[in-house]
């Protein structure tokens, strides 16, 4: 049942890595193709509290119903013959995501007969889904093509209809209480900043520091490493309220490093990494725990925090993306001027500067809000000290210029994540923890 | 445990941040360019376009600086007339007042390479009078072509 709460919530990350190659497939612009990420996080976002009232009355039937259509809509996302039904398909996908995740805690708690304990499983299935997602969505994308990232889905989660064998689970009635706000409020705001982590990071070592795919999810994988071992020793570092107020000062720590990062090395990523993913295994299971805490039904609430969770991707997205494309556009036009310092300055022969330099122009212009390659106006050009040089140089002010123009996304993400210590800090008092 | 959990990540996450601060974080970003209006040093010219290279460098240098512009913006942008008007549009200057720039730019690019030896009298003659009687098109052209800067 983890696995299908894993595979569900691991969605709404798992295809960054292979948006490059689905933009190729379709012919699409790059605000089009966002969409593959958007409609999913919006879907659940949407679907989740309705999907959760549903969910209560009936939670293996529609544990069923919600795995069957998340497999179906995986295997239409990977044989979509159009751009329209990908997306089509993504939103349906997000349907049966949001009914399968909100009935897996009411069924775990007839099986681990405890709502506590249950709670820590989904919130902790949820956290591993979410943070594994770049990760091997890069990896299957490299090694057997974006379309295998949701072919493979499918007989995954089929086979968790398996954990239905014998289960009973009474259906739960009564009205629902209020949701938890102050818990789900910052579960939005840490969502929102977990996105330039899982997101921008992944673009930032593929398209703009020119990492292969399948080594950026390696690289990635630090991440829920260091949010799997915090999680596991999450409960001994105190409160539900001190472990989400601490794992958001982490989160905003390791954002705020990404957004100063001295050079533009994978190696500078380690290390802000760490503390985004013990800080996202300290925050988002306590603030689960928190908004589920002795409310019922639980999957009501279950809903309504998959809900705060996806609104904040969508949320990040939208307020981070047009961030990082001025930047980018700001940062390339003061890279392009270093470059061509570095034409002028050279000493390559006179006859060829301004033809490298109306390459190199050419490449910029041509790239259309993505990184260029540079090195592309260096291919047909002598292969001496003079050229290579330059050609380093070049591509180091692209570099500089790339790193730079992902800073301030960054820090505004950092700012995201700092804000979520006051509904955390609002919280207090309101439940006893 | 609840303050030191805390404490400990805000030491930790404040800490990471300085660090990357201290190794140099905030000023990674392109190399700014060069001051137009500030002398700029040059290696020692070797052959006749490598000398004309450096007149258009300095003429480039000193209309920048009086456009207030960098001097690789100017040059980028002139590769055509189009884009030398959208550079104007874009720094709030009129036509005339560019064709100004770069006359008076080029005259005296042309009188400072002469008294450093440069160029001899002949080839500063030709280039005064091209920069104050040629089409602003044609000297472009000129200046494209005499430097062989521009390809």
């Amino acid at each position: 049942m983890g696995l299908g709460i894993g595979l569900a919530l691991a969605d709404s990350s798992v295809v960054t890595l292979a948006l490059p190659d689905i933009l190729r497939r379709f012919d699409v612009e790059i605000p089009q193709v966002a969409w593959v990420l958007t409609s999913y996080n919006l879907g659940l976002a949407l679907a989740a509290v309705p999907a959760a009232y549903a969910a209560r009355r009936r939670p293996r039937p529609a544990f069923a119903a919600g795995t069957l259509v998340f497999a179906a809509a995986s295997l239409v996302c990977g044989l979509a013959p159009s751009f329209g039904v990908l997306v089509g398909a993504r939103c349906v996908q997000a349907v049966g995501g949001a009914l399968l995740v909100c009935a897996a805690l009411d069924l775990l708690t007839a099986i681990d007969g405890s709502d506590a304990r249950s709670v820590r499983t989904w919130a902790a299935a949820g956290v591993i889904g979410a943070a594994l997602g770049p990760a091997a969505g890069g990896i299957l994308t490299e090694t057997l093509g974006w379309e295998s990232i949701f072919l493979v889905q499918a007989p995954l989660a089929l086979l968790t209809i398996l954990a239905l064998v014998g289960l009973e689970a009474r259906p739960i009635r009564g009205p629902a209480g209020r949701p938890h706000i102050p818990a789900n409020l910052a579960l939005l705001l840490i969502s929102g900043a977990l996105t330039a982590a899982l997101f921008l990071l992944v673009l930032l070592l593929v398209d703009g520091w020119r990492i292969n795919p399948a080594a950026a999810g390696v690289i990635v994988t630090v991440l829920p490493i260091a949010a799997i071992a915090t999680g596991r020793i999450a409960h001994r570092l105190g409160s539900p309220r001190a472990r989400a107020a601490s794992g958001a000062v982490l989160i905003a720590g390791g954002l705020g490093a990404l957004g100063v990062l001295p050079g533009s090395s994978w190696l500078w990523t380690l290390a802000p990494q760490v503390l985004v993913g013990a800080g996202l295994g300290l925050s988002l299971s306590a603030l689960t725990e928190r908004a589920l805490e002795g409310r019922s039904p639980q999957a009501v609430h279950g809903g309504w925090t998959i809900a705060a969770r996806h609104a904040g991707v969508v949320v990040g997205l939208l307020l981070l993306t047009p961030v990082f494309t001025t930047a980018l556009d700001t940062n390339e036009d003061r890279a392009l001027r270093a470059g061509a310092a570095a034409v002028l300055d050279s000493s390559i022969p006179p006859l060829d500067k301004l033809g490298l330099a109306q390459d190199v122009l050419a490449i910029v212009r041509a790239s259309d809000r993505e990184v260029p390659d540079v090195r592309e106006a260096f291919v047909d050009r002598p292969d001496d000290e003079e050229y290579r040089s330059l050609e380093s140089t070049l591509v180091s002010e692209l570099d500089r210029a790339v790193t730079a123009a992902f800073a301030r996304p960054f820090l505004l993400a950092a700012l995201l994540a700092l804000a979520a210590l006051v509904p955390i800090a609002w919280s207090r008092g309101r439940v006893s923890v | 445990m609840k303050a030191a959990t805390f404490l400990v990540s805000c030491v930790v996450a404040v800490a990471l941040v300085a660090t990357y601060v201290a190794l140099g974080g905030t000023s990674y970003e392109p190399t700014p360019v060069a001051n137009p209006c500030a002398p700029r040093a040059h290696r020692e010219p070797n052959g006749t376009d490598e000398r004309l290279q450096l007149v258009v460098l300095a003429a480039a240098d000193a209309a920048a600086c009086r456009l207030g512009v960098s001097r690789e913006e100017l040059v980028l942008a002139l590769r055509s007339t189009d884009e030398l008007d959208q550079l104007a549009a874009e720094k709030g200057k009129s036509r005339d007042e560019l064709e100004e720039a770069l006359r008076d730019g080029l005259v005296r690019a042309v009188g400072q390479s002469e008294d450093e030896g440069l160029i001899g009298d002949t080839t500063a003659g030709a280039l005064r009078f091209a920069a104050e009687h040629l089409p602003l098109g044609l000297l472009l052209d000129l200046l494209r072509r005499g430097s062989s800067l521009l390809g």
